[in-house]
């Protein structure tokens, strides 16, 4: 397929999907929209808002009590009775919920919105008599995230949630038709082009038919097949998938699920999480050649009213780079065609032939070289509000105004109130006269966790010497980590590039795992390890988490930033990345894994303000102690 | 509310079904946790318990459901009723109230989990009031949390500390106040995305792992069940409450005959020479274990407990108790199966 008919074919599924949801908003969860700010996003939202949708907007600083509902406080301090407000999440009812950043999103608010999606009802904010029943609501989510490559994206638990995913990062403004350059400075003025609002009367049609849409058996089979397939373990996928194929059905006003609406599901609901290549022969059926994804199933430029592409977009090449001949077709012809053929492995594998089509092709190689189903270990982190006014210890309540993240101290605020009573009692009929500088706050003591940057040395001077003891070494430190409930994150590095090994996790099993694979050989490219610790640290730091960083190397650089031989260079390189180390003022160690202490590698570890220890001596129980000592520090 | 998965409809998973049923019969036994990856139907499971079990008697009116047959541990509201000082003591009104199934979300705050002041009140009347909070609610039924292993630490302390003591004390905001909080904890999560602190494991009883079933034919008839109660809930689950009656009849029945099941002493034996064998941390391994056997044999309708029994619940009771090395990565409920293989052949 060429490149900019895969960004159109993206552009136009981005665009059905905004017609799915007036069909059926809370059907299929919602849409992850993955985009940075931008033309295309702009556009793409415009149609949202003009798809006349119920939108609520979310933002990433919103509270407990206006995202659920509780007691409207301003108003029951004026009238001195109890007035509720509800929240966002019942006034989407019916609609979407638009969550923007929704990767900076803390977790606490993503767990009650999950499980509202879940249950279909909001969790009570307080304790209900159990007379009353919880207030219903069924809203899609519409969840923009910004998130960089190297950033952790919307929280797991969320991403799980919602059906269809998008994206747009790789799509240039010339990929989408509708954006002229006169259009974009003129602001809207020709929004008419192309209209996504489903009229009023089909939309009633559509819905109706909906719910008379049913899947059969072979279509749920070749779903499931495709998933497991494609190495999604979830059981809510599949599931999503289906209701996104007789949303699209509905929408093309066709009673039963053809094999067009398949398509669309696998390729926007399934491929996106495809965690595996599906394994051709193995427990799969066979494909065949004919249906191999030789050519591509055509199914968007005819499904809905969208325009041609213009001619910009066949000139500009768009910024998705790595035009590889997409792999699939070679390993599938190559197959021998099944002997019999039930229409659900057909489908099966027209489903994987779409899903295929639609992943980019520098996805699939890191797919192909990433074997183990757990991409990225963040858990949606990101965001999480670490200093705060929420948990924690209790502090002495200080004045404030409860707002945000702040929490009202009654006791304290009635107790700043008391004194004054006699001077108000002007206005108060028998209650207690609050005015807005008697507020006080609650605060809350938080420690924040600590979280380990193993740089490891793995080159080949290093894994000539030792290697395995700075590995067994490795292992007391995640022990003992393991004990202070500490993450670890490891770095790795040997010929002409560092690596990261692990991302921050707690899961020492992973940790363990992904260092015994570890093989040794090649330069010592101590400047690029270092600074992606440094850009570890930075990450690290705006999730709350302190770095430590440790480490084991025997300092003798020889790759030089740019991935280049020349051991002058690199050790200058190195030179200038541990004194980057130095300004962040994080905490480090340095342990020297030559067969003599280097007085080469003490500057080093001296000019990091690194805690400095030889290997020799050390026996790893001491260099574990070391670790400890180094930590009591920080704390 | 909304209407939930009927428990009886849930396909595959055996191990967890019948971990949250033995639960159900005997709440002594502890608690479950669920381990094991997204979307394996975990929290469907567990919102479904609510099926399972009886309504229960409860003293009128009290917000923490206490237990009119039980005054010794009941609030202090309601003991100050039952006994009033010099008077007679005397029967509550009691009314049946459902079983509560209490979901703890992750990121939920301490005022709301051990209850705090009633702002309400305070605000409107000036009254300092206690607002019961979600153990309150959890009392005599379960507490559900969803992603345990990623729970805050201090939230970590404060549930460790009520599911030992089955008392909440509240000393917050000028409250002194204590109330009972009995209930049976319930844990899912990923072990991939962090481990749980030990003391927390402790806590829990019987631990399960689930995987997605990787049998075709079974995840289609997971996902058609699941369509078919999303499409219509209230239908679906009128198909299934015959099979979900005879459910909790079963689990009414087991409850009456537990008081009944005989324990021989060679039995007693081999729990303890298997958690010897195991070198599990304290005594709590073999008394859920017992705990544990028994609810089962209860359920299958017997009187006495066999080494068959002890060879389906040993896994579950015994996996994550196990003193092992914490990068050790392999399936401890194997271990437990071939220690008792060993000690039942010996």
């Amino acid at each position: 397929m060429p490149e900019d008919m895969q960004g159109l074919e993206t552009w136009n599924d981005a665009l059905t999907s905004l017609q799915l949801l007036q069909i059926d908003p809370s059907g299929f969860g919602g849409i992850w929209l993955r985009a940075p700010f931008g033309p295309v996003r702009e556009r793409w939202l415009r149609h949202l808002l003009a798809a006349g949708l119920n939108t609520v907007k979310v933002p990433g600083s919103v509270d407990m009590e206006r995202l659920l509902g509780g007691i409207d406080l301003s108003l029951t301090l004026q009238t001195g009775s109890l007035h509720m407000q509800s929240g966002l999440l019942q006034q989407a009812d019916q609609g979407v919920v638009c969550i923007s950043m929704a990767e900076r999103f803390p977790a606490s608010l993503i767990a009650p919105m999950t499980q509202a999606m879940d249950t279909q009802s909001l969790p009570p904010l307080r304790m209900s008599d159990g007379s009353e029943s919880a207030p219903r609501t069924q809203f899609g989510v519409v969840a923009l995230d910004e998130s960089m490559d190297d950033e952790p994206p919307i929280g797991k638990s969320l991403q799980e949630r919602l059906g269809l995913w998008f994206d747009l990062q790789a799509l240039a403004p010339s990929d989408v038709p509708e954006l002229e350059f006169s259009q974009l400075s003129q602001g809207n003025a020709s929004d008419q082009s192309l209209d996504i609002r489903i009229p009023a009367e089909k939309l009633l049609q559509a819905r109706q038919l909906l719910t008379l849409i049913q899947w059969s058996d072979d279509q749920a089979l070749a779903v499931c097949a495709t998933a497991l397939g494609l190495g999604i373990d979830s059981l809510r996928t599949p599931t999503l998938a289906l209701r996104v194929a007789c949303c699209h059905a509905a929408l093309n006003m066709r009673s039963v699920v053809s094999d067009e609406d398949l398509e669309f599901a696998a390729r926007r609901v399934l491929a996106p999480r495809a965690t595996r290549w599906p394994a051709p022969a193995e427990q799969l059926s066979a494909p065949e050649p004919e249906t191999a994804p030789e050519s591509p199933p055509e199914t968007a430029p005819d499904q809905e009213p969208a325009p041609d592409p213009s001619p910009e977009a066949a000139q500009e090449p768009p910024d998705q780079q790595a035009q590889q001949e997409p792999p699939p077709a070679d390993q599938a012809s190559q197959d021998e065609p099944s002997a019999d053929s039930p229409s659900a492995e057909d489908l099966q594998e027209m489903m994987i032939a779409s899903a295929l089509a639609s992943l980019p092709p520098n996805i699939l190689d890191s797919l192909l070289t990433k074997t183990g189903s757990s991409q990225g270990n963040s858990s949606g982190r990101s965001g999480q509000f670490r200093s705060g006014m929420q948990r924690g210890r209790p502090l002495p309540p200080r004045p404030g105004r409860p707002a945000g993240h702040a929490r009202l101290h009654v006791l304290a605020t009635l107790r700043a109130a008391a004194p004054k009573q006699r001077l108000r009692s002007a206005t108060g009929q028998g209650r207690v006269a609050i005015r807005s500088e008697d507020f006080h706050v609650h605060r809350y003591q938080q420690n924040s966790s600590s979280c380990m940057i193993l740089a490891l040395d793995a080159s080949g001077s290093a894994a000539l010497q030792r290697l395995a003891e700075a590995k067994g070494a490795v292992e007391l430190l995640l022990q003992q980590s393991y004990a202070r409930r500490d993450s670890v994150c490891i770095v790795a590095f040997r010929g002409a590039k560092a690596q990261l090994l692990l991302p921050m996790t707690r899961s020492l099993v992973r940790a363990k795992r992904a260092m015994t694979g570890l093989p040794g050989g090649g330069g010592t490219p101590l400047a690029l390890a270092l600074k992606m610790a440094c850009e570890q640290s930075v990450q690290l730091q705006r999730q709350g988490v302190t770095p430590i960083l440790v480490v084991l190397s025997d300092g003798r650089a020889n790759v030089t930033l740019q991935g280049l031989g020349g051991r002058a260079q690199a050790q200058a390189d190195a030179l200038q990345w541990v004194q980057q180390w130095r300004q962040t003022g994080h905490r480090s160690l340095w342990i020297d894994t030559s067969v003599q202490p280097d007085p080469q590698v003490q500057n080093l570890a001296d000019a990091m303000g690194a805690s400095y220890m030889p290997m020799p001596q050390v026996q790893a129980q001491r260099m574990a102690t070391a670790m400890d000592n180094l930590r009591k520090q920080s704390a | 509310m909304a209407s939930t998965f009927p428990f009886a409809a849930i396909v595959g998973q055996d191990e967890m079904i019948l971990a949250i049923q033995v639960v159900a019969i005997d709440p002594s036994v502890g608690g479950v946790l669920v381990l094991g990856d997204r979307g394996t139907g975990k929290s469907t499971a567990v919102r479904a318990l609510a099926d399972l079990l009886p309504p229960i008697q409860v003293v009128k009116g009290c917000p923490y459901k206490c237990d009119p047959n039980n005054p010794a541990q009941a609030c202090a509201v309601c003991s100050a009723q039952a006994a009033p000082s010099g008077g007679k003591a005397h029967k509550l009104p009691t009314e049946s109230r459902a079983v509560s199934v209490v979901d703890l979300p992750l990121g939920a705050t301490e005022d709301r989990i051990v209850g705090a002041l009633d702002l309400e009140k305070a605000l409107s009347q000036g009254i300092k009031e206690f607002s019961p909070g979600l153990l309150a609610q959890a009392h005599r039924g379960f507490l559900y949390i969803d992603e345990v292993n990623l729970l805050d630490d201090h939230l970590v302390d404060l549930l460790i500390d009520v599911a030992a003591s089955g008392e909440n004390l509240v000393e917050r905001e000028g409250l002194s106040i204590r109330h009972p909080a009995r209930f049976v904890l319930v844990g899912s999560g990923n072990p991939e995305e962090g481990e749980l602190r030990p003391q927390l494991l402790d806590r829990f009883g019987l631990s399960v792992q689930v995987r997605t079933p990787q049998d075709v034919a079974l995840r289609v008839e997971v996902i058609k069940r699941r369509d078919a109660f999303d499409k219509n809930p209230t239908a679906y689950k009128a198909l299934w409450q015959a099979e979900s009656d005879k459910l909790q009849k079963r689990i009414v029945k087991a409850r009456k005959l537990l008081e009944s099941v005989q324990v021989s002493d060679e039995m007693l034996t081999l729990c303890a020479r298997l958690c010897q064998q195991l070198g599990t941390d304290g005594l709590r391994a073999e008394l859920t274990l017992l705990r544990a056997t028994r609810a089962l044999a209860a359920m299958q309708g017997h009187k006495t407990v066999t080494p068959e029994h002890l060879k389906t619940i040993a896994p579950l009771a015994l996996r994550h108790r196990l003193r092992r090395n914490p990068l050790d990565d392999t399936d401890s409920g194997e271990r437990v199966q071939r220690c008792l293989q060993d000690i039942l052949a010996a």
